[in-house]
Formats: structure tokens, C-alpha cells, sequence
């Protein structure tokens, strides 16, 4: 009974901690842009990121090991080199945008510039990782984040037509400017499946001591709380396409995209977006600081966890106070967290090949997931991930020159 | 027979009670006359370091000089106190008769000074 | 007088036959408990050795099935000088993995 408790908890945290500065600026661009028709962009990766966490998920329950410390494991430190320090620039990047985006939500809701928010919003993440545990922060952070479902009701209240929606859904190439279409649908794949998310998974899973027993736990918190989740997105995406769509509207700030808010909520709305925004880009960003602290200490073999003495994984905290102080002191130079936003999410897929190609061998090896191996379907679905990063790493920087 | 870059290198080494002591950083080979022996086990950022680059190496030592950490580091582990290599290295030794958790400790300093780090 | 040196100066080093031709590079290498010392026993060059690193997965992917590989018994390899890894014996007498 406290297991479906706590898998209840799980997809509903799961919810909360979805949408963060990636998936709100590229789904409202999406959809002021090119309607619903980049709805099946967010289908698709979210399916990605969750058929790649149910894989991490899967080798912490059996072997007890993160992805990181698989790597480590199984490559070696010098190949595990390149992938580690791109996801740490691309982390750093991405912290920056989430305080950035977390400065500029508490700007809207209060008139005061954004730049002098980044520090207070980084100091009340450290607090809570200082003073936090693994349930306080997961479950806090997820819970706060319900907040986001206004894009939910939103969409639903502006009574988009069931038949659109689901054309949304289909794969299908635009009318006008196919460059930026595609770019589009990379950056909803780079949003969505951070490499950080992965390794943060793997590291809960750990966390919470789950067992092989656990297994099916882990494959319906993946797919169920990631689907869950992605319905946030797609609200977004709806709710700026209904708004913004009808007149072809370039949203570039998040002043401007609070905007969608009106027809639903009224005086309410700058107030709603700003929760939303803020919420998310907080729970993102205490998120990315804790993996920090998580990748060096399972790399480097560490003493580490969010649940011990504070005293005893001294490295592991030093870690992932750098690592905020590091994001805190770039987003006050004010960078747009826009800007920040996308290119991080085209690195993210620039990489997306050297973060599938573990998974290839890992989830074939006794070692790692015992008799839990991928089967010919799962094999197949990993090769074509990578040949699809492959591809999406190879156009994305093209795309990202002449799209945006 | 043991792999020794599969299943040594990288893996995690545990002290006799359990406790983590680090991963393998890096293996010390000697020969003479006859086969090639591995005699040592290396656990350390300047092991660590030296693999990318031996300058890397130095540049960690240094570091750990300038910080007083440096006595005896990286820290050795010779083989004949390794009592078994399975999914985790276990050695005989505990992690008090090394000199692995020199940064912990030096870290720890500082960090056991806030309030709530208990 | 005792050589002593890292691993991983001579891992991944390319192994060169005697007539200087490149035959892969060192991989792995196997040693066995003897008393309070390990003893390298055997060398694991070239293509072998990769593929076992890469793993089954991207095998069956990609279709390798007879991975060409060398394992090298501790005396058919000298590994005196770390940068030139240099066979003491013929290719033939290698034994293919």
C-alpha cells in the first residue's frame, strides 16, 4: 500500500517538475509559430527521455550504480572525460538560464529588475539543499509545480478543436519556413531529454534503495510521470498557439508569453505565468546543482547522498554549492535567459549520440541489469535513437544559424 | 585470471568494513627480471589527473601541496592487502590506515562549521 | 634494477610486430594471484580487446562476429619502453582471440 502511495507521489511530482525554462520557451514558440502541428515533437521526445530513464532507472535497481558510475565502470575514465565535461557546460549553461528564468518570473510579479533576483532565488536553492533530504526536495519541488498545470486548464478552457489537436499529433511538414520548423522540433528534443535528468533518475533511484523488485515501479514512474508531465508542455504549446497563432506572433520574452494567460485568467495572468515560470526554472535548478554533486561523487567515488550528514559527503557538498555559486554568478551578469536557453538545448543535442551509446551496451550486460537485458525491440529502439541523435547533432547547429 | 582495465580500473574500493574508499585511479606495474608484476593501487586526484595528462598530474599535486593534503598522495594500496575483486574491490585496510579521504577531511573543516551540517 | 610505471602509460599504446608494422593497440591486460603479487600473464591486443570493451550490444547492432584480435603471453611483448611497444616474437605465434 505504501508502494502505490509513493508511486502516486512519484507521478505527480513527476508533473510538477516537468516544464522548466526549455520546455516553456521552445513549446511557446512552437505554438505561436506553427499552431499544434509540433505537438508530435513533444510526444515523441518525451517518449525518448522516458524509454532513457526507465534504462537508467533500470541499472540503479539491479546494480545499485548510476549512470555515471556505470560509465565510469564499464569505459573507463578516459572515454567517460569528453561526455562528462560536455554535460557539465552544458549544465553550467543550463543552471544559468533556470536562476536566470526564476529572476525574471519574480521580476514579473514584483516590478524589480531581474538581474538583482538571480542571488536571493540561488541562496534559497542552496538552503534547500543544505537543509534538505531527498524526499523535501523531490516531493517539495514536485508539489509546488502543480502550479504549472495552468497551462493545462488553460488549453482546456480556450476549447481548442479535438480534431486540430490531433492532427497536432501527426508528423507533417509545415507551409512556411521549414528551417525554423525543424529547428523547432531539435530544440523540443534537446528541452526535453536533458542528459541531467538521466543521471538524476538514476541517482533517486539509488536514493530511495530501489530493488529489482521495484522494477515495474520504475517503468510506470518513467513512462506514466513523464507522460503526465509532458501534458504540461503541450498545454503550453496549445494554450501560446491558440493565443498567439492566429496572428503568426514571434514570442521573444517572457513578458510576452505571459500574455497567453489573458483570454483565460484574466488580471491573474501575469501572476499565473510568473508562478508557473518561477516555480518550474527553481525545482530545475535545484535539480541541476544536486546532479552536479551526484556525477562527481559516483564518478570519482565519492561518499555522497542528499540524506546524509551534511558533514560526512563534504566533496559532495562543495560540489554542488560550486556548481550554483558558478550559475549564480553568470546569470547576474544578466544573459538573456532565452538565448542561454536554446543554446544549451542545440549543445544538448549535439551530445545526444555520446549520451544514447552507453545505454547500447549497458543494457545488454548481466553485470548491470541482470537478466533484465533489452531484448531485439529494445535494442533496435536504442540504435535508432542513436542514429536519430546522430542525425539530429549533425543538422542542429545549420539549423540553429539559420532558424532562429 | 582478473581483467585488470575491465574489472580493476575505475571499479570501486571498499575498506574492510565496508566503507568507501574511493575507485582505482590508477595501477603501478614493476618489472625486473621475469613477468611484469602489478604491485600497487592508486586512489587519488593526482592518479586520477595523470591519465588525461601527466602535467594534470603535477598541477593536482601542487594543488594539494599549497593545501598541506599532500603527504603521502595518491594514496597506495598495495595488492597484497586486496582481499577480494568481485562487483567492489575489498582490502584489508581501513580507511583511517590511508591517506584516501584527504580532501573529505579537509573540506569537511569548513563545512562542519555551518549550522545544520550534522 | 625494478622498471616501475603507470598502467595506463602502456594501455591503448599502439603494439608494433618487429619489422615495425602496426598490429593494434593494447587493450587489456590479464594477470593472476600469485602470492602477495599479481602477475601479468597475457596481453590483450588490437580488435579483441575493443570489441570486448564495447560489449555485445553494439556487436549485434553493427554485426561484427569474429572480432581479430591477439592475446599475447607476458613474454611475446616487451613493455620496457612504454611509448614503442615492440613484440618479441612473430606475429604467427601470436594467439588469435
Amino acid at each position: 500500500m505504501k508502494k502505490i502511495f509513493n508511486l502516486a507521489l512519484g507521478i505527480v511530482t513527476s508533473i510538477g517538475g516537468f516544464v522548466e525554462v526549455g520546455s516553456i520557451s521552445t513549446s511557446v514558440q512552437a505554438g505561436a509559430e506553427f499552431g499544434f502541428s509540433l505537438l508530435w515533437a513533444v510526444a515523441a521526445a518525451t517518449l525518448f527521455l522516458a524509454a532513457l530513464a526507465e534504462m537508467a532507472g533500470r541499472v540503479a535497481a539491479v546494480s545499485k550504480r548510476s549512470m555515471a558510475a556505470a560509465v565510469r565502470e564499464r569505459f573507463g575514465f578516459h572515454f567517460q572525460i569528453v561526455p562528462l565535461g560536455a554535460e557539465f557546460i552544458i549544465d553550467t549553461l543550463l543552471l544559468t538560464a533556470e536562476l536566470g528564468g526564476a529572476a525574471i518570473a519574480i521580476k514579473m510579479l514584483t516590478g524589480v529588475g531581474f538581474q538583482w533576483w538571480v542571488l536571493p532565488a540561488g541562496f534559497m536553492a542552496w538552503l534547500l539543499l543544505w537543509f534538505g533530504n531527498f524526499s523535501v526536495i523531490e516531493d517539495g519541488v514536485g508539489l509546488l509545480g502543480i502550479v504549472t498545470l495552468s497551462f493545462v486548464l488553460a488549453a482546456w478552457r480556450l476549447h481548442p478543436d479535438a480534431g486540430d489537436i490531433a492532427r497536432g499529433f501527426l508528423p507533417s511538414l509545415p507551409h512556411h519556413d521549414i528551417t525554423r520548423y525543424a529547428f523547432l522540433a531539435v530544440s523540443i528534443v534537446g528541452a526535453t531529454v536533458s542528459p541531467y535528468l538521466l543521471n538524476f533518475y538514476a541517482s533517486g533511484a539509488i536514493e530511495e534503495k530501489w530493488t529489482e523488485q521495484d522494477l515495474w515501479i520504475n517503468r510506470v514512474t518513467a513512462f506514466l510521470g513523464m507522460g503526465f508531465g509532458s501534458t504540461v508542455a503541450m498545454g503550453c504549446l496549445i494554450t501560446a498557439a491558440m493565443v498567439f497563432g492566429p496572428q503568426h506572433l514571434k514570442v521573444d520574452t517572457y513578458e510576452q508569453a505571459a500574455q497567453m494567460f489573458v483570454p483565460v485568467y484574466g488580471r491573474w495572468a501575469v501572476t499565473l505565468f510568473a508562478l508557473s515560470l518561477g516555480v518550474g526554472c527553481f525545482g530545475a535548478a535545484v535539480e541541476i546543482a544536486l546532479n552536479a554533486g551526484y556525477v562527481l561523487g559516483q564518478a570519482l567515488g565519492w561518499t555522497w547522498g542528499i540524506d546524509r550528514k551534511r558533514r560526512d559527503v563534504s566533496r559532495f557538498v562543495a560540489a554542488f554549492s560550486f556548481m550554483l555559486l558558478d550559475g549564480i554568478v553568470i546569470a547576474t551578469m544578466g544573459f538573456d535567459p532565452l538565448r542561454v536557453t536554446l543554446i544549451s538545448v542545440a549543445l544538448t543535442v549535439v551530445i545526444m549520440p555520446l549520451v544514447v551509446l552507453p545505454f547500447l551496451v549497458l543494457m545488454n550486460e548481466e553485470q548491470y541489469v541482470g537478466r533484465h537485458t533489452s531484448g531485439v525491440f529494445g535494442n533496435g529502439l536504442l540504435a535508432t535513437l542513436t542514429v536519430l541523435g546522430a542525425l539530429m547533432a549533425i543538422v542542429v547547429i545549420p539549423l540553429e544559424i539559420w532558424g532562429s | 585470471m582478473m581483467d585488470i582495465v575491465r574489472d580493476v580500473l575505475d571499479t570501486s574500493v571498499v575498506d574492510r568494513n565496508g566503507r568507501e574508499m574511493g575507485r582505482v585511479d590508477g595501477i603501478v606495474i614493476e618489472q625486473d627480471d621475469g613477468p611484469p608484476r602489478i604491485t600497487t593501487l592508486l586512489i587519488g586526484p593526482a592518479a586520477l589527473g595523470s591519465r588525461l595528462h601527466p602535467a594534470l598530474g603535477r598541477f593536482v599535486t601542487r594543488v594539494e601541496k599549497l593545501l598541506g593534503i599532500d603527504r603521502d598522495r595518491p594514496s597506495r594500496i598495495s595488492v597484497r592487502d586486496v582481499e577480494e575483486v568481485d562487483r567492489k574491490i575489498r582490502v584489508r585496510l581501513t580507511v583511517g590506515e590511508t591517506t584516501v579521504g584527504a580532501w573529505e577531511q579537509l573540506l569537511r573543516r569548513w563545512i562542519a562549521k555551518l549550522p545544520g551540517s550534522q | 634494477m625494478t622498471a616501475s610505471f603507470r598502467l595506463d602509460s602502456i594501455v591503448g599504446r599502439e603494439v608494433y610486430a618487429a619489422n615495425s608494422r602496426r598490429i593494434g593497440r593494447l587493450h587489456e591486460v590479464r594477470a593472476e594471484r600469485r602470492g602477495s603479487t599479481w602477475v601479468i600473464t597475457e596481453y590483450v591486443i588490437g580488435a579483441a580487446g575493443l570489441m570486448e570493451r564495447l560489449g555485445l550490444g553494439v556487436r549485434l547492432v553493427l554485426g561484427f562476429e569474429r572480432p581479430t584480435g591477439y592475446v599475447a603471453h607476458w613474454d611475446q611483448l616487451d613493455i620496457s619502453n612504454p611509448r614503442r611497444l615492440i613484440l618479441t616474437c612473430a606475429v604467427a605465434d601470436l594467439r588469435r582471440e
